[in-house]
């Protein structure tokens, strides 16, 4: 029971990272219907950044928030100048310049920062590892009915919940949240409301690289260190989580995530011949298995028109 | 002074030039028709005017030129359009409709109030005021369309086709709340249509559009009494 329980938080807490990236996925496909393949790396860029804030000595969650800052200006900048013009033209350039974008910004971090991994405290790095939002020392956990519960994974849960939070209140309560809504469901009703569809359009790029910042951020932390395939993964399962919620719903992102966490965690818990290598196979199984029976998500609107 | 004045419009789609220049012109509590048949532009005429596509010639709003402007600028000055079809946002409910239709107005006064004032012009809107708004019935839909255009509080308000696809009474039932509004808030109204009959009823004067030209224009009772655009417009 206590290995048990141990297991599902953290799951859950892993499968929140990849409900940081989904929200982002989703917050984009609603704007533009379009899926940012370079959601990971834009995240990656700003880890990237955070580390080095980092080296320059200032504080972790005063660096997190510089770092949500640059990666809402990649994300605004990349729809201003590369998305935009180009969906004019067509929508499957879209596709293909955000893998451009994804290399791109994967090549400018080797550029910048090397590709080994970093912190590398022999080769004059000033921190000893990744730096971490929340107490990450061995001992800094509680028990609870039998378990081991590490705080770093709770506060990276909190953490989630209260993004997603502050994005339903955004955008169900605010004047802001409406003009997206109303973007996503009708773009040309919406510039007759008018609404500045294109404003719009780059803070929703800006929002998703942002969430997806604290995401990168929160990997390092849990991996005690930041690389140039820190995000590759992650980027799979969050768009796994995004498909499982509905890919037009931020609840569904979040949940889709955390079941993601759960079933990988489980499986491959308790089952040994599954392990790390399979893992993925099996949560990818079971979105399968769901959009069998409900083929627009958990949580997705599916599209009904009346004439 | 006029509500809109427009003069020597062209606009298109690519290379492809539907409007050949176009004169027409809205005066301040008017309410004008153009009828055409498909093709001739009409939908084109609404979506230059509004700035939703390029445009060259000339668009003034209560003498502004605002042919330059965006379409969020030209919503601001107080033209407010009911695109063709069913321009409502489809997933989002009645009343957020409504408040996005509201999107120019500062601040939240009177919100509430105007939204009040359409619900007991469209009683129907009001039993489903929570409902998503793809889910109302063709009729329906375009009630809210029109209502969500309103609650901007425009000068001008244009109609693309409300009656396509309506059934005749609900279409009856829509031109008499534009002409009401028209004759009682003195709200300029141009209306495109196909529908001839029930809109020179309601209409002051009115324009015929043929492949992007204007080729006659006059009061509703000069046209109606004219042979050739009695036959072609009204059949009878």
């Amino acid at each position: 029971m206590d290995l048990f329980l141990q297991r599902v938080i953290d799951g859950i807490s892993q499968g929140s990272v990849y409900a940081l990236i989904a929200l982002g996925l989703v917050i984009i496909y609603r704007g533009t219907g379009h899926l940012n393949f370079a959601q990971g790396e834009m995240a990656l860029f700003s880890t990237y950044c955070v580390y080095q804030f980092g080296e320059w000595g200032i504080p972790i969650w005063i660096a997190l928030f510089l770092g949500m800052g640059v990666g809402f200006a990649i994300g605004a900048l990349a729809e201003v100048t590369l998305v935009r013009p180009i969906s004019k033209k067509s929508p499957f350039a879209v596709f293909v310049v955000t893998l451009g974008l994804f290399r791109l910004l994967n090549w400018l971090d080797g550029a910048i920062w090397g590709n080994q991994q970093l912190p590398n405290s022999g080769v004059g790095s000033k921190q000893k590892t990744f730096p971490d939002l929340f107490p990450a020392e061995p001992d800094d956990q509680f028990k609870f009915l039998g378990a081991n519960i590490r705080w770093e994974r709770v506060g990276v849960l909190v953490l989630v919940l209260v993004i997603g939070l502050l994005l339903y209140l955004l955008f169900n309560h605010t004047k802001f949240g409406l003009a997206m809504r109303a973007v996503a469901s009708n773009s040309e009703s919406a510039k007759l409301t008018g609404i500045r569809t294109h404003v719009v359009l780059m803070v929703s790029w800006g929002l998703a690289a942002a969430i997806g910042a604290v995401g990168g951020v929160v990997m390092g932390g849990l991996n005690n260190t930041v690389n140039l395939g820190l995000m590759f993964g992650i980027f799979i399962y969050g768009s796994a989580a995004a498909t499982l919620g509905g890919f037009d719903s931020p609840g569904g992102a979040v949940v889709g995530g955390m079941a993601i966490g759960l079933i990988e965690n489980l499986t491959s818990g308790y089952f040994s011949f599954i392990g790390q290598e399979m893992k993925l196979g099996v949560a990818l199984l079971v979105i399968v298995g769901v959009l069998l029976f409900k083929p627009s998500g958990l949580f997705g609107t599916a599209k009904v028109e009346r004439v | 002074m006029s509500m809109l004045k427009v003069q020597g419009l062209t606009a298109g789609y690519g290379p492809v030039q539907v409007l050949q220049g176009i004169d027409l012109e809205v005066g301040e509590g008017e309410l004008v028709v153009m009828l055409g048949a498909n093709g001739a532009g009409k939908t084109t005429t609404m979506r230059a005017i509004s700035g939703l596509i390029g445009r060259s010639g000339m668009v003034e709003m209560e003498g502004h030129n605002i042919t330059r402007w965006s379409p969020d600028h030209i919503v601001r000055a107080g033209i407010a359009q009911v695109p063709q079809g069913r321009g409502t946002f489809p997933e989002l409910s009645v009343e957020d409709n409504l408040l996005a239709g509201a999107y120019v107005r500062h601040g939240g006064d009177g919100i509430r109030e105007d939204m009040d004032k359409w619900f007991e012009v469209f009683p129907r809107l009001a039993e489903r005021r929570q409902q998503r708004a793809g889910s109302l019935s063709g009729g329906e839909q375009q009630m809210l369309a029109i209502a969500r255009a309103l609650m901007s509080r425009p000068k001008l308000l244009l109609c693309d086709e409300p009656s396509l696809g309506l059934a005749p009474l609900i279409t009856q039932e829509l031109f008499a709340v534009l002409g009401r509004l028209n004759r009682e808030d003195g709200l300029s109204v141009l209306l495109v249509e196909q529908n001839a009959n029930l809109a020179m009823h309601i209409a002051s004067r009115v324009y015929l559009l043929e492949t992007g030209t204007i080729v006659a224009s006059g009061s509703s009772e000069e046209l109606s009494a004219d042979d050739s655009i009695r036959k072609a417009y009204l059949g009878f």
